[in-house]
């Protein structure tokens, strides 16, 4: 798993991100996320980094 | 007002029944010792006794019953993989099981009206058999139990139930009540393939790691007139069941099974009543379709998994073992295969050809494909049967990106079909073990090739007729006959490189493969197969 920078402009993904959730819901917004969720995982394909990423999400709700 | 709906039943199955004839173990002075003793007359248990008979060991099955099948029910497994199909073509009841069944490859989920992926079991299957066949299990024993009795006609007693057994380092002595009187008979090896219920097991103490799932389901075994596509669909969350899933699927006799997941608190019986059942199928079939039931009957999942295989001279094997989620047709599949992984190996095993670590390898790769087995239902019972909103969730992302994105339609579980399990590496195939499909040799099969006796298949890419003749004097002393086999054929063009040696045992997995093959190497691979270097001859 990258930890290091990898998001080439990361100011617009972030304006991206948040605009794609506008005028949703909360129940609305966590299906789109689910959805992305996906859509991402799917990018990268390879199973030990998603569950280290997975690993990851999970140790900061804990 | 129009008049209630009345509700249809077609008259029973009629099953054969065969008599009980008296032992001749009532009437010996002494008790009478068996090399294979199996409790148990179901599919495991059948497909062992017609293995072994026909590798000429002497068999006995005891039988609580005298017929197949289980009175008053329906048939409990119908899909047959591929696997168990070229086991049956070995045994010699596979064209029974194809004229009787309902050949099937295509299969299809569906989420609301919509289509969410497709399969085709075709598109990798090279061997003489179908991916699939559905027929229903009680057929399937029949056709078994006619194939014994061709062989045997004394091998199973029917009407013989175990009563207690007891166990030593030699084998055992099973006791078992007749109606013709109570006797024991003793056994070098037992075999218990008396189902998910086994009291055998249970008297060993054996903790089989035994769970219950709350998803409840009912089948309706039903016939209609109504044309459908003869293929697997499922419906992950289906409108006419309340946006719950549904197994759509047909067996012989033009009987289709619909299954149909309900609520987890449903009461059971309310559920399985003629107007409850015949009202979802009116939903499903539309307001014109006549249908007629054959079995209603309402279900939940368990799943359990032995330890272990083997306890001293007695192994289990089928639902006695293991136990899964019937998803992806891993039930009766499994217990077909643990009888052919077994069946060769207590063969040779008896004979004094291969060491009794062989015996230890049925648990070693059984257990294996079992825990995978679980590992896989259980991941689709938990793709069709969410725990909370947030499973919900993840499961709503997924269909609702399947509908337009291809790799989304791989996450969609609605069961992953059975197929022969990869064993892992061991002592006895160092590189692990894998199953090689039914392909044609010529004018021969590999099957055909492996009914003709318990050895095992050299099969050399290209060899000339001196390289053949080079392996007789390890074919002398060992079990294996070898043939060339065209670098152009399926064998030879698919699956191993010109020149190689495939090392194929009898269960049709293969031991080894062989690039550079010698007489020594290949006697080196086949006595590590047979367990012959561990122990004494």
């Amino acid at each position: 798993m990258k930890t290091a920078p990898n998001i080439a402009d990361p100011d617009a993904f972030y304006e991206a991100w948040i605009a794609a959730h506008e005028g949703l819901s909360d129940a609305e917004s966590a299906e789109l996320d689910a959805r992305l969720v996906l859509l991402l995982a799917n990018q990268v394909g390879e199973l030990q980094v998603l569950l280290d990423c997975i690993a990851a999400a999970r140790r900061a709700a804990d | 007002m129009n008049a209630p709906e009345v509700w249809k039943f077609a008259p029973a199955y009629e099953l054969p029944s065969w008599p009980h004839v008296r032992a001749p173990d009532l009437d010996a002075r002494e008790r009478i010792r068996y090399p294979v003793v199996i409790a148990g007359g179901g599919l495991s248990g059948l497909t062992l006794a017609c293995d072994l008979l026909l590798r000429g060991v002497p068999v006995v099955v005891l039988d609580e019953d005298d017929t197949v099948g289980v009175r008053g029910a329906s048939s409990r497994g119908i899909c047959y993989a591929q696997k168990s199909l070229e086991i049956f073509a070995r045994l010699g009841v596979y064209e029974r099981v194809r004229a009787k069944g309902i050949t099937w490859s295509v299969g299809r989920t569906f989420s609301g009206a919509d289509e969410v992926y497709t399969f085709d079991l075709e598109d990798d299957s090279r061997s003489e058999q179908p991916p699939f066949i559905n027929l229903q299990q009680f057929y399937l024993e029949w056709f078994l139990v006619d194939r014994i009795r061709a062989l045997d006609e004394r091998a199973i007693r029917w009407k013989t139930k175990v009563v207690r057994v007891e166990h030593d380092s030699f084998g055992a002595v099973v006791h078992v009540e007749t109606p013709a009187g109570a006797y024991a008979l003793e056994a070098d090896w037992l075999v218990d393939a008396t189902g998910a219920n086994s009291r055998i097991r249970d008297a060993l103490g054996l903790e089989a790691h035994a769970s219950r799932h709350t998803d409840r389901w009912c089948i309706s075994d039903v016939r209609f007139k109504k044309p459908l596509p003869v293929e697997r669909w499922t419906w992950i969350d289906a409108p006419f069941n309340e946006g719950r899933g549904v197994w759509q699927h047909l067996m012989a006799d033009a009987v289709w099974r619909l299954d149909y997941q309900m609520d987890e608190h449903a009461d059971p019986e309310s559920i399985s009543k003629p107007e409850v059942a015949g009202a979802r199928l009116r939903a499903q079939l539309g307001p014109d379709v006549e249908f007629e039931f054959v079995w209603i009957g309402p279900y939940q999942y368990r799943d359990h998994l032995l330890d272990t295989f083997r306890v001293g001279r007695t192994i289990f094997i089928g639902d006695a073992a293991h136990v899964v989620c019937p998803f992806g047709a891993r039930g009766g599949n499994n217990g077909i295969q643990d009888a052919a992984n077994l069946g060769w190996k207590l063969a040779l095993v008896v004979r004094g050809q291969a060491g009794d670590g062989l015996v230890d390898s049925y648990h070693a790769e059984r257990h294996a494909a079992a825990v995978e087995n679980l590992r896989v239902t259980s991941r689709t019972a938990r793709f069709l049967a969410p725990r909370s909103a947030a499973e919900h969730r993840l499961r709503r992302a997924v269909v609702a990106l399947a509908r337009t994105h291809p790799f989304a339609r791989k996450l969609a579980n609605t069961g992953r079909m059975a197929q022969a399990n990869d064993y892992p590496p061991s002592r006895w195939a160092p590189a692990g073990a894998r199953s090689l499909q039914n392909v044609a040799l010529g004018a021969t099969t590999v099957m055909q090739l492996l009914a003709g006796g318990t050895r095992f298949l050299g099969l050399w890419i290209g060899a000339s007729d001196a390289d053949i003749a080079s392996l007789a004097d390890v074919a002398r002393r060992l079990p294996i006959a070898a043939h060339a086999v065209a670098v152009d054929s399926a064998l030879g063009a698919h699956l191993a490189a010109a020149g190689t040696l495939v090392l194929v045992r009898p269960d049709a997995y293969v031991a080894a493969t062989i690039a550079t093959p010698t007489p020594d190497r290949v006697e080196a691979a086949l006595r590590r197969a047979l367990a012959l270097d561990a122990d004494a001859r």
